[in-house]
């Protein structure tokens, strides 16, 4: 299957009931992302962008309205497959890295290829592989906590590459890095997204980021105020 | 519309990759998992010292010594403590899955599905039975030993019959480990039901 749209939202909505108050999170979003895009989701604090995450992502249900991911209705999911569509089509980066504690680099980077079944031996070689692409080779046994915030996040990127999914996820993922770190992220994942054809969608403050995209969709209070090219 | 056969597939997680984990979060949590072996191994030294004791006052009665025997009220203590374990494992597992409220949520994002979580956890525990069973049966035979060895002399153990010491030591581990399962049942359904978005979200 080959859609030309790999994510489309159509009228996307997300209530949070708090006691008698309605938070309305996102109020009907209708969007689409094509194969091998870089858009930029950006917005005041509050304005919905990780909700919209969320639900792209699989890890949470919309109140109403859907998410099509490569042309599949992912709400008609049930769990198993819905773990593999997170373990498979899309790869999670994390403003806060989000890396398990207690591995080592090469071993978080290989977790993903466990769920997907790949062999042991397999795994470990494609976490080798991945994270040297991302520059990491001299430091494949380092813990987390051994390792700098740029170098956690160049981790976790390589980690969302682990199955080599179609679409990458990235929820502000410079907002913890200092400038010169920050850049270097991003030049890593536009780069990832011209050199594979991966789509990406980014949430950010990051002007530079902003920048690099192909579009820019503005949120506000739950809303698409405008898309613009980038 | 669901997923082309060929488009969707299976998730995977063997008890080999669980082993492999669970392993890698006791060697390097050591400190929580000291914590739940030394509370398998306290309940159950105090089973095994009963049992064995046992066993070798009526070893010393058959070779013609004095009749002693384990007042049965101290079984009671015995269950008591077992239970004490029991729920100490509970509540130090119960405190793993808030320290690792993140991970879980984000092993969801990679591909996990509840049961994954549910194994890796009693995995943990199944090693913890196993050492806390060790410890608490080697506890438990040398207290044994030393309490009956006053009136009996200490060398009772060796006309003990071997084959009831195996048959203890067998069954004192495996309720340890049996225990220490059923003490992280709780914890490891918890985790499991832990949506993503809300463990993602929660700040330690
Ligand atoms: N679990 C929840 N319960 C209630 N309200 C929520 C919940 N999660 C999010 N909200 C509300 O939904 C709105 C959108 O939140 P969201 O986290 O998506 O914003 P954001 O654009 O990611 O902001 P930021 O830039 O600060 O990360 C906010 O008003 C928030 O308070
Ligand atoms: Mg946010």
């Amino acid at each position: 299957m080959s859609y030309d749209n790999v994510i489309e939202l159509r009228e996307l909505q997300r209530y949070y009931k708090m006691g008698a108050e309605t938070v309305k999170a996102l109020d009907g979003i209708e969007l689409e992302i094509r194969r091998g895009e870089y858009v930029s989701i950006v917005g005041p604090s509050g304005s919905g962008k990780t909700t919209l995450f969320n639900l792209v992502g699989g890890l949470d249900k919309p109140t109403n309205g859907s998410v099509f991911i490569d042309g599949v209705d992912i709400s008609q999911l049930d769990a198993y497959e819905l773990a593999w569509l997170r373990c498979r089509k899309i790869g999670y980066i994390f403003q806060s890295f989000n890396l398990i504690q207690v591995l080592t680099a090469l071993e978080n980077v290989s977790l993903p290829t466990v769920f997907a079944g790949t062999p042991h031996d397999e795994g470990l070689k494609k976490a080798e592989k991945l994270l040297d692409q991302v520059g990491l080779s001299d430091r494949i046994n380092h813990r987390p906590t051994e390792l700098s915030a740029g170098q956690q996040q160049r981790v976790a990127i390589a980690r969302a590459l682990a199955n080599d999914p179609a679409i990458i996820l990235a929820d502000e993922p410079t907002g913890n890095l200092d400038l010169n770190t920050g850049m270097e992220i991003i030049d890593l994942l536009h780069g990832l997204n011209k050199m594979r054809g991966l789509t990406l969608v980014a949430a950010t403050h990051d002007l530079k980021m902003i920048k690099a995209s192909d579009r820019i969709v503005w949120m506000r209070d739950g809303v698409v105020e405008r898309i613009e090219r980038g | 519309m669901k997923m082309n056969k060929e488009a969707t597939g299976r998730v995977h997680f063997t008890l080999m990759d669980a082993v492999r984990l669970g392993r890698g979060y006791i060697r390097r949590r050591l400190d929580r998992s000291l914590i739940n072996i030394a509370s398998i191994a306290l309940g159950l030294s105090f089973y095994t010292t009963m049992v064995i004791s046992d066993l070798l006052y009526s070893t010393s009665a058959r070779l013609g010594g004095g009749q002693v025997a384990v007042e049965s009220y101290q079984y009671w203590l015995v269950a008591v403590s077992l239970v004490v374990s029991i729920v100490g494992i509970t509540n130090a597992m119960l405190i793993a899955v808030y320290e690792r409220y993140r991970e879980i949520g984000t092993m969801k994002c990679l591909g996990a599905l509840d049961r994954h979580i549910v194994l890796l956890f009693l995995v943990e525990s199944f090693y913890q039975g196993l050492v806390g069973g060790l410890v608490g049966f080697s506890f438990g035979l040398a207290s044994a030993i030393v309490i009956t060895g006053f009136g009996a002399g200490f060398d009772i153990v060796l006309y003990a019959p071997r084959v009831s010491l195996l048959i203890i030591f067998v069954g004192s581990v495996s309720l340890a480990m049996a225990l220490s399962m059923v003490a992280t049942l709780y914890p490891a359904w918890r985790a499991s039901k832990l949506n993503p978005v809300e463990a993602l979200r929660y700040e330690l």
